[in-house]
Order: structure tokens, then C-alpha cells, then sequence
């Protein structure tokens, strides 16, 4: 690697450590990325990170390596719990873009706040009065916010569009472990009531 | 498709052009559209700039109408117009901004094309409309006359008559057209070009719905993997290589060429300056159509581009399957998650990871920094005035605008439109007329809002001192939904 190698590497490694690095934010150091993946992953590789790059949706993130059972290195990547109303919006959302790709036509899923109300509320308690479904969710969806999996539009608050990189993340994988653990819940619930 | 009762019927209920033509404030909405969008060729716009157009244009009308005439909001209207009970406006969000824009639906097109033709013509040529029919014809028949020695026979008699023609020029023979024969031709010219004008909308909308119904297909298959894919592969190109694709990419190509630009500006700029032509008095902007139809077609072909894009994105063999799976999985999360609705689990429930590794940088904060001190020098200092009220500056007052939203929006559970007047009597102003503004600036925002400025209301309430004061307003409905 020569010295404008390096320099590049830089401009790639440390926004990837500062965040996601999406294709139509930031294309200048999306190129670089492109040209230097091999030298990115080499790279991370000692931090325990790979770099997970999705080229036809123009995203990129670091995530931890997958440790072998027993390893006993610090995470750099910080795993975090999530509350069950979180949870089960995020595995509506990733529904929610399911169907919308298979809808064809535009590339942006954007739901107005109200969408999102409609979209759980046969999933809480019947007659659990709007103004606090509604507070509910909008705490909800600032924790979904925060995490990088929606944004709220600039000059419309009501309305979020949903980033495609949630597909990376509530995955199949994790919406199996997702229902196992609901399954598990609701067996308990029927223990404890006999 | 015939234009029979049963056809007519549905069209009639379901078809947005019709709708358009039935509507109440058809004339106001067609001839604002007319006005935004196909005159001056324009395909998408913000939604800021087309609501104050609305809104210039609802002024005027207004005026003119009276006040009670048009009641809705610009922002309103646009709305409602872009509603799929509507179908007139395409609202969608571009990529790279969070403000709504709009495009006419074909269908609009289409109403406004039939609107247009109302309007009678100064006469009707048909004599360069039967030549053209014959020149498809004549395409048709010999572009696919396989039999060399036809062909040969047919381009000899062509080459015959041209060299007739050469000779009688020669001559000093030249046969003009005469004004007549030329304004015919014109005439047809402007309308044709008009209409594959407005033919793009349409064509896009086609490329939009075959790519719909590709991925319906796809998302409802049952049948095994293999098959699938073979079934993928083959609509791998489906936008592209359908003859509305074909066709497109034809005309595409014909008009990319920079000859070919050039020699459609000298002929348009050739003809538009012929006497007969000038006293028709065409549209000004003929003169570039060339460019429009580029503009259009280049407006198609990034759609199709971009669809072409996304459906190659979402036949992805592994996406395809994962996209199956999740749905799968999901079914059975929400048989669950129903089960649960009165019983939520509490605490943290499930583990994911962040999408970045946490870099904390607490020295990262700027150093103190010594303000800046503007140094004023050469200002002559004037002496204030001592009579003005100082209260001003320590009443401010906050209003909790999500306080007074989630108060309408209770109101509005128990019954389908409220007027503001009755939400303020149900939930007595606590800030007076601060909070009054606030209500009337929410009531502007709301998506389903009518101000009849016939019936008016009164708001009372107490100032902090314990006066009593009231304020007249037009009434303002709010409703939950249409």
C-alpha cells in the first residue's frame, strides 16, 4: 500500500467506525470503500469487526466477528437489549418492507406516524385508548430512531421513512430467535396459570 | 373492450379521468393542472411550489367567487387530489429529499386531452392524414416482404419516380405546396407531437404497473426453486424487452443522435418561419418540442432504468428466499404477539447488536473558547425611550403543542368531525390567546380541516388577572378522516 492508499483507508475506516456509510450520503468515501474493500476487511480483522457491505442497496457497517464459543475478547460492538414493544415494531417494520418491495415501484418506504399505530394495534390491549398507543409509539419509534433504523422527515414529523439497512439486521435469524423466545413466554404464562 | 352499459358503469364509478370530468371543482382543478403541468411540460414539483400556485390561483378565484367558494387549503386540496379515491396527482418521494413531490396521473392526462378537443378547431385537415396512413402501410407491407425480387421491384418503381421528379425540377419544373396543403400538414404535426407528449406519463405508468405485476407473480410462487429461477431468468428483462420497452428504446435511440437534433431544429426553425405557418400563430414553445420529447423520454428511461434496478435487486435469488422465510416467520411472531396483547412481556426481550462499534470520545468536546467582543467605535449613542413596557419581554409564555394535538385527537375517538370552537369548550384555554394561535395553527396542519366562514364561533376564557375575554372565529371542523 503506498502512502494515498493509506490516506483513503483512513477516510473510510473511521467513518465506518463512527457509523453506517450509506451510498447516496456520503459517495465520495462509498467509492474509496468500494476500490479498498480487501484492505478494509485485513484491516478490521485485528478489531475483531468485519465489514458487512451491501453493494445494490448502498449501505456498509461494522459488525462484531462471530466469536468462537469459549473466546474471551471484549466486544467493540455493543450489544444492546431490546424492549418487546421495540422488538415487535421493528419485526413489523421489516414486514412492512417486505410487502412494499414486493409492491414494486419506489425505493423509499415512508409511513406517517399514524400508518405505524394502525400497523400494532391489534397487538395491544383491546380498548388501550389512542393518545397513549400513540405516546407509546412515539417513544417507540424515537428508540428505533436512535438505533439508525428509521428517520423522521425533515419538515414532516409525522412521517418516518424506513432504511433499507434493517434488513440486515432484523433478519431471518433474528426474527426466529424473536418468535422462539415469545414461544417460550407464552408457554410460561400457561404454566403459571395452572 | 367494448363501450358497453356494464364497462361504462364501472368506468364511470372507478376510472380517475371520469371522476375528474364529475367532480365538483373540475374546472378549477383542470385548468390549475393544465396550467402547472402540460403546458409548460413539467413532470414533478415539490410540494411547496405547487401549493402556493394553489394558492395564488384559489386567491384569484376567491375573489371572484366569493369567499365561500373554494373552502379547503391548498395543502389540503393537493392531498385530496393525490388520495387513491382521487387518482389525479402521483405523490411520492424522491430520492435524496423528505419533502413530498408531485406528477399528474395518466389518467389526468388523458381527461385534459378530451377537455382540450371541446375546444373547436379553425378546420380540420384530412388530407395529410391520409398520406401518413399510407406511408405506414407502405412501411408495413414492405418491411416484411421477404421476396427479394419484390422488394427490387418495389424500389425500382420508388427510384423511377424520383428521377421523374429530378428531371421535371430540371425543368425549372418545382411544385410547391400551397397554403392550404401546408397548414393541414402543420396542423397534424402539432397534434401528433402533443400527444407523444403526453404519451410519456402513460408510458411510464405502464413500465410501473408490468413491474407490479412481475413481482406479484414472483411473491405469490409456490411452485419449487428451479423453477422459479428458470422462471426469473426469463423476466430478468421483462421491462425492457416488452414491446412498450422495445418500442420506447426505438424512439429512444432515433432521438439520442446529435444529427438527428440538429436536423429536427433546422427543419422546425425552417417551417415555423413560413408565412402561412406564422399567421396560425403556434405555440412558441414548438420550437423546441424536440427537446421536451428528450426531456420526457429521458424522465422514462430513468424510470425504467431504476426499475429495471430494483426488480434484478428483488428477484436476487437469496433475497428472494430470505424475503419467503421472514414471511414465514412473521406469520407465526404475530399469532404470538396477539396472543400476548394483554399480557406484554416486560424488560429487555430480545438482544441486537448496534451498527457501529461504540467509539466515546469525552475529550472530543471544543475547548473553552474567549467570545468574540465586537468593538463598536464612531456610533453616536442616542438616548431610549423609557415608556415602554417591560412585561412584554418576562410574560413569554410556552404552549405544549402535543398536549393540545393529543387533545383533538381525543375528542375526535368518540365522534368522526369536531369543530375547534367545541374542543376549546371541552379543554378550557389555560394560556388565553397564546394557546388560541397555537389551536389555530394545529387546525391549519391537520389533515382533514374545513373552515366555513359563514358560522362563526366564540372562545372565551381568563386572563390571568381574572378578566374575562372572548374572540370571534370563522368555524373550523376538524375530522378524523374523510
Amino acid at each position: 500500500m503506498n502512502c494515498a492508499e493509506t490516506e483513503s483507508l483512513s477516510s473510510v475506516v473511521i467513518p465506518l467506525l463512527k457509523g453506517v456509510v450509506y451510498r447516496d450520503e456520503k459517495p465520495k468515501i462509498w467509492e474509496d470503500l468500494l476500490r479498498l474493500q480487501g484492505f478494509v476487511r485485513d484491516y478490521v480483522k485485528v478489531l475483531g469487526l468485519e465489514l458487512n457491505l451491501d453493494e445494490s442497496e448502498g449501505y456498509a457497517f461494522l459488525g462484531s466477528v462471530e466469536e468462537e464459543e469459549g473466546a474471551d475478547r471484549p466486544r467493540l460492538v455493543a450489544r444492546r437489549q431490546l424492549s418487546y414493544p421495540v422488538s415487535l415494531v421493528l419485526a413489523l417494520l421489516r414486514k412492512k418492507l417486505a410487502e412494499f418491495d414486493a409492491g414494486g415501484g419506489d425505493v423509499r418506504l415512508i409511513l406517517s406516524r399514524d400508518d405505524v399505530v394502525e400497523m400494532v394495534r391489534i397487538f395491544f390491549p383491546e380498548g388501550s385508548d389512542d393518545v397513549r398507543l400513540i405516546d407509546k409509539m412515539d417513544s417507540t419509534l424515537n428508540r428505533i430512531a436512535d438505533m439508525g433504523f428509521i428517520r423522521r422527515l425533515k419538515g414532516e414529523e409525522e412521517m418516518i421513512e424506513v432504511r433499507r439497512i434493517i434488513k440486515a439486521f432484523v433478519d431471518a435469524q433474528w426474527l426466529s430467535e424473536f418468535d422462539r423466545r415469545l414461544d417460550e413466554y407464552r408457554q410460561r404464562l400457561v404454566e403459571d396459570d395452572e | 373492450m367494448d363501450l358497453d352499459y356494464r364497462t361504462l358503469e364501472y368506468l364511470r364509478q372507478n376510472h380517475p379521468a371520469w371522476r375528474l370530468l364529475r367532480a365538483q371543482n373540475a374546472p378549477l382543478i383542470a385548468s390549475f393542472l393544465y396550467r402547472v403541468f402540460v403546458a409548460p411540460n413539467i413532470r414533478v414539483i415539490s410540494q411547496s411550489d405547487l401549493a402556493e400556485m394553489l394558492e395564488d390561483d384559489l386567491f384569484v378565484l376567491r375573489q371572484n367567487a366569493g369567499t365561500d367558494r373554494f373552502p379547503g387549503t391548498a395543502l389540503g386540496y393537493l392531498n385530496d387530489w393525490s388520495d387513491n379515491d382521487k387518482g389525479w396527482l402521483r405523490k411520492f418521494y424522491p430520492s435524496g429529499t423528505d419533502e413530498p413531490h408531485f406528477d399528474l396521473t395518466p389518467a389526468t392526462e388523458k381527461a385534459l386531452v378530451w377537455l382540450e378537443s371541446l375546444i373547436e378547431r379553425v378546420f380540420v385537415g384530412t388530407e395529410s392524414r391520409l398520406l401518413t396512413l399510407f406511408e405506414l402501410l407502405r412501411q408495413m407491407s414492405e418491411g416484411t416482404e421477404a421476396d427479394p425480387d419484390i422488394r427490387v421491384a418495389e424500389l425500382r418503381k420508388r427510384r423511377d419516380e424520383i428521377d421523374d421528379e429530378i428531371g421535371r425540377v430540371l425543368s425549372g419544373e418545382v411544385s410547391l405546396l400551397d397554403d392550404t396543403a401546408l397548414k393541414d400538414r402543420f396542423q397534424q404535426f402539432v397534434q401528433i407531437a402533443r400527444a407523444l407528449l403526453s404519451d410519456f406519463r402513460e408510458v411510464e405508468h405502464n413500465f410501473r404497473s408490468l413491474d407490479r405485476r412481475v413481482r406479484e407473480r414472483i411473491a405469490l410462487w409456490d411452485g419449487s426453486k428451479g423453477a422459479l429461477l428458470e422462471e426469473i431468468m426469463g423476466e430478468r428483462d421483462a421491462i425492457s424487452s416488452s414491446d412498450q420497452g422495445r418500442s420506447f428504446q426505438a424512439f429512444w435511440d432515433f432521438l439520442m443522435s446529435q444529427s438527428r437534433q440538429e436536423e429536427l431544429t433546422s427543419y422546425l426553425d425552417h417551417v415555423l418561419s413560413l408565412d402561412p405557418i406564422a399567421e396560425m400563430e403556434p405555440e412558441p414553445r414548438l420550437r423546441r418540442v424536440h427537446y421536451d420529447w428528450l426531456e420526457a423520454g429521458e424522465h422514462a428511461q430513468r424510470t425504467v432504468a431504476r426499475l429495471s434496478e430494483q426488480l434484478r435487486r428483488f428477484l436476487d435469488d437469496q433475497a428472494w428466499l430470505e424475503n419467503r422465510r421472514i414471511m414465514d416467520i412473521l406469520h407465526s411472531v404475530e399469532s404470538h404477539a396477539v396472543a400476548l396483547r394483554d399480557e406484554h412481556p416486560s424488560g429487555g426481550f430480545t438482544y441486537m447488536d448496534e451498527t457501529s462499534p461504540t467509539v466515546d470520545l469525552p475529550m472530543e468536546k471544543p475547548l473553552y473558547k474567549a467570545p468574540f467582543k465586537p468593538l463598536l467605535d464612531q456610533v453616536i449613542l442616542e438616548e431610549g425611550h423609557s415608556d415602554l413596557d417591560m412585561d412584554e419581554l418576562y410574560s413569554q409564555v410556552i404552549i405544549d403543542r402535543d398536549a393540545l394535538s393529543r387533545n383533538i385527537r381525543r375528542e375526535l375517538q368518540t365522534r368522526g368531525q369536531i369543530s375547534l370552537g367545541e374542543v376549546i369548550a371541552l379543554n378550557p384555554l389555560r394560556q388565553g390567546l397564546t394557546e388560541l394561535v397555537a389551536y389555530l395553527d394545529l387546525s391549519s396542519l391537520w389533515p382533514y380541516v374545513v373552515v366555513d366562514e359563514e358560522e362563526k364561533e366564540k372562545v372565551c376564557w381568563r386572563n390571568e388577572d381574572g378578566a374575562f375575554r372572548s374572540a370571534i372565529m370563522p368555524r373550523i371542523i376538524l375530522a378524523r378522516s374523510r
